[in-house]
């Protein structure tokens, strides 16, 4: 049941950064650009970097993002200030050097099905930006971004202006269909379609419905705190039917299953 | 380690080609997640806490941030001894450096049939470090070494079954580092780890609970830093055996501090959590200073704060 795909240690190596770029996008959330000083391999997407300001020791420890796109040179991240962390973040300005550790973890892999269909909750929207960018030229990709309504009216647009066709619901109602991103999936969805999460865990539960209708396969990306983003300190472990796993090397993406064996 | 002279070190039957060691319970035992070149300078690596039995850990929030510091709430997950023994062990030696065995134990009954279990291994393992000092966990851990007897019986009756090196890594909680350091020394041990994590909590106040599921957990970082190392300083003051200097190191500077008060070799945790090269520039800035002060080698650092 685990994902077939082989994490190399030797891939996720310290960096070092610059940010270049710091934009608000709407209330509390940020999109920076930051310049990798050697260069990067391109992350896969749901693959994630630890960054934090070089030098500064409290805040102490990185922060876990996905990149939403990436160039040989740079990483392009979307976030929103939930915390000390975030908001440190979100204050610095364009010129200051950060750290970055990554890529880290087993992103989503190349997907087997003919149609992909992206299930996103606010944030979660973040590695499916990069997601569609790559494959939508190869086969039918549907996005789907899921937020609460009033107040998210900037970040949606945003986002709408990166992904063409991006199927917005709220649960007030106030932005695209009333609802949330769940139902809009099970709207769309057809018999053998691919489906990717990345969300709160109440809505990557609910995915499961999609099972139902005959979705070939579900992948989620899970959020756990985090310290080392290698494997070694064993902060993000979690239970799942094969055992005690750990978020930042086994995952971030599972095969939805493995994450909730007994959810049906 | 090229332009590192005079780093290697003897420390406590151990021979370590730097005196910085990756403490226990902050590195992958899988050799395939290392990242390359990230054990530049490190001179031996320490194991995750071994209990004999597989456990899963702590349920609820493991980790949390505080002021320079990191509370966490693991509870040794660990695969159990015999898997270590029969999977890890092994793949650990391609660091090719020596392995310390972190050992964690509920009684005296599981420390023998524990040490027991190593003893055909004798050969992979570069020390076992006694872990009398876990304060994540009900019932061990931290409650052997806050008790004198404790601490003696279970000191004592490891130097009985194992021959090989013997490090105890002590608990900051004891009323006494100096005496409890003594007691290692006088039953046996070859060196003391000073110290493990320093008790502390969190509260989330948006649920109006504690933060963690055990309520406290183990504060590691910058933070405890000066802490450590008044408490190195007690210890080095108070045995002949080598005292490790651990707790939040996190630039060369902190390394060299706990060396001049004391220690004969350092353990680096929470700062590898966002710095590999730490261990690489501690190394650089020991040479430095063995050769600004035209010192033999690390050795003669060790507590010239003390003169
Ligand atoms: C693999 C991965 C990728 C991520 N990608 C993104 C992204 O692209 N954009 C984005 O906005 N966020 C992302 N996150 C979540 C982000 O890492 C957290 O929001 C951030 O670490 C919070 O830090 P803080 O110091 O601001 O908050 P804290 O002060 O630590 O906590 C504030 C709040 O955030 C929650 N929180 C803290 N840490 C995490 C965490 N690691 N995961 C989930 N919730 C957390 C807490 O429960 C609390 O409610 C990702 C998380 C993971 C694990
Ligand atoms: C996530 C984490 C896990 C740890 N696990 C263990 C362990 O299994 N056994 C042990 O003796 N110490 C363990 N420690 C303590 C460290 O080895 C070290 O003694 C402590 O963190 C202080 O050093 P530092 O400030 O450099 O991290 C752990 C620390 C952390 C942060
Ligand atoms: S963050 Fe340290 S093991 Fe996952």
């Amino acid at each position: 049941m685990a994902l077939n795909v082989s994490v190399q240690g030797a891939e996720t190596s310290d960096r070092k950064g610059r940010i270049v770029l710091t934009e608000s996008v709407g209330r509390g959330c940020r999109h920076i650009r930051v310049e990798i000083e050697s260069g990067c391999c391109r992350p896969d997407p749901g693959q994630f970097f630890l960054i934090r300001e070089r030098g500064v020791f409290d805040p102490l420890l990185g922060r876990p993002l996905a990149p939403i796109a990436s160039s040989n040179n740079s990483l392009d991240f979307l976030f929103r200030i939930v915390g000390r962390g975030t908001s440190h973040m979100a204050s610095l300005p364009p010129g200051t050097e950060v750290d970055l550790r990554g890529p880290c973890g087993r992103g989503f892999p190349g997907p087997v099905k003919r149609r992909l269909i992206l299930v996103s909750g606010s944030l979660g929207i973040a590695p499916f930006l990069d997601a569609s960018a790559r494959y939508r030229d190869k086969m039918e990709v549907t996005v789907i971004l899921g937020v609460p309504g009033n107040g998210w009216e900037e970040f949606a647009k945003w986002c709408s202006s990166r992904v063409p066709g991006l199927r917005i619901t709220s649960d007030d109602g106030t932005l695209g269909n009333r609802g949330n991103a769940v139902e809009e999936a099970l709207s769309v969805i057809e018999p053998g379609d691919e489906v990717w999460g990345c969300g709160p865990n109440a809505m990557l539960r609910e995915l499961g419905h999609l099972f139902k209708i005959g979705s070939g396969r579900i992948l989620v990306s899970l959020e756990s705190r985090m310290a080392c983003g290698i494997g070694g300190c064993l902060g993000c472990s979690l239970p799942t039917a094969t055992g005690m796993k750990r978020v930042c090397v086994d995952g971030p993406v599972f095969e939805w299953q493995e994450i909730f064996p007994n959810a049906w | 380690m090229p332009g590192n002279a005079g780093l290697h070190a003897e420390v406590g039957g151990l021979s370590i080609g730097s005196p910085v060691i990756v403490a226990s319970g902050v590195w992958p035992m899988e050799p395939s997640l290392w990242p390359e070149k990230a054990l530049e300078g490190v001179g031996a690596l320490c194991s995750k806490g071994l209990t004999l039995e597989p456990r899963t850990g702590n349920s609820g929030k493991r980790i949390c941030e505080s002021y320079s510091g990191l509370l966490n709430s693991i509870g040794l997950q660990n695969p159990g001894i015999d898997h270590f023994v029969k999977n890890e062990l092994i793949g650990l030696q391609t660091c090719d450096k020596p392995v310390l065995v972190n050992v964690s134990f509920e009684s005296i009954r599981e420390l023998a049939a524990i040490l027991e279990k190593l003893l055909p291994s004798r050969s992979l393992v570069g020390a076992v470090e006694l872990n009398v000092s876990c304060p994540n966990v009900s019932r061990g851990g931290m409650t052997w070494g806050l008790d004198p007897e404790g601490l003696e019986k279970a000191v004592s009756f490891a130097r009985k079954i194992w021959q090989g090196p013997l490090w105890v890594k002590l608990s900051p909680q004891t009323s006494s580092i100096g005496e409890f350091s003594r007691i290692c020394q006088d039953c046996g041990a070859q060196a003391v780890v000073v110290a493990n994590t320093w008790l502390g909590m969190a509260i989330d106040n948006d649920e109006e609970k504690p933060f963690f599921e055990r309520i406290f957990a183990g504060l590691s970082g910058p933070a405890i830093f000066p802490l450590a190392l008044r408490a190195v300083w007690e210890a080095a003051g108070a045995v002949d055996i080598p005292v490790i200097g651990c707790g939040g190191i996190t630039r060369p500077e902190d390394a060299l501090s706990m060396m001049l008060a004391g220690a004969s070799a350092v353990e680096v945790g929470t700062a590898l959590f966002h710095d590999l090269s730490l261990p690489a520039a501690i190394c650089s800035r020991l040479s430095a200073h063995i050769e600004a002060r035209s010192l033999g080698s690390v050795g003669e650092i060790t507590g010239r704060a003390r003169r």
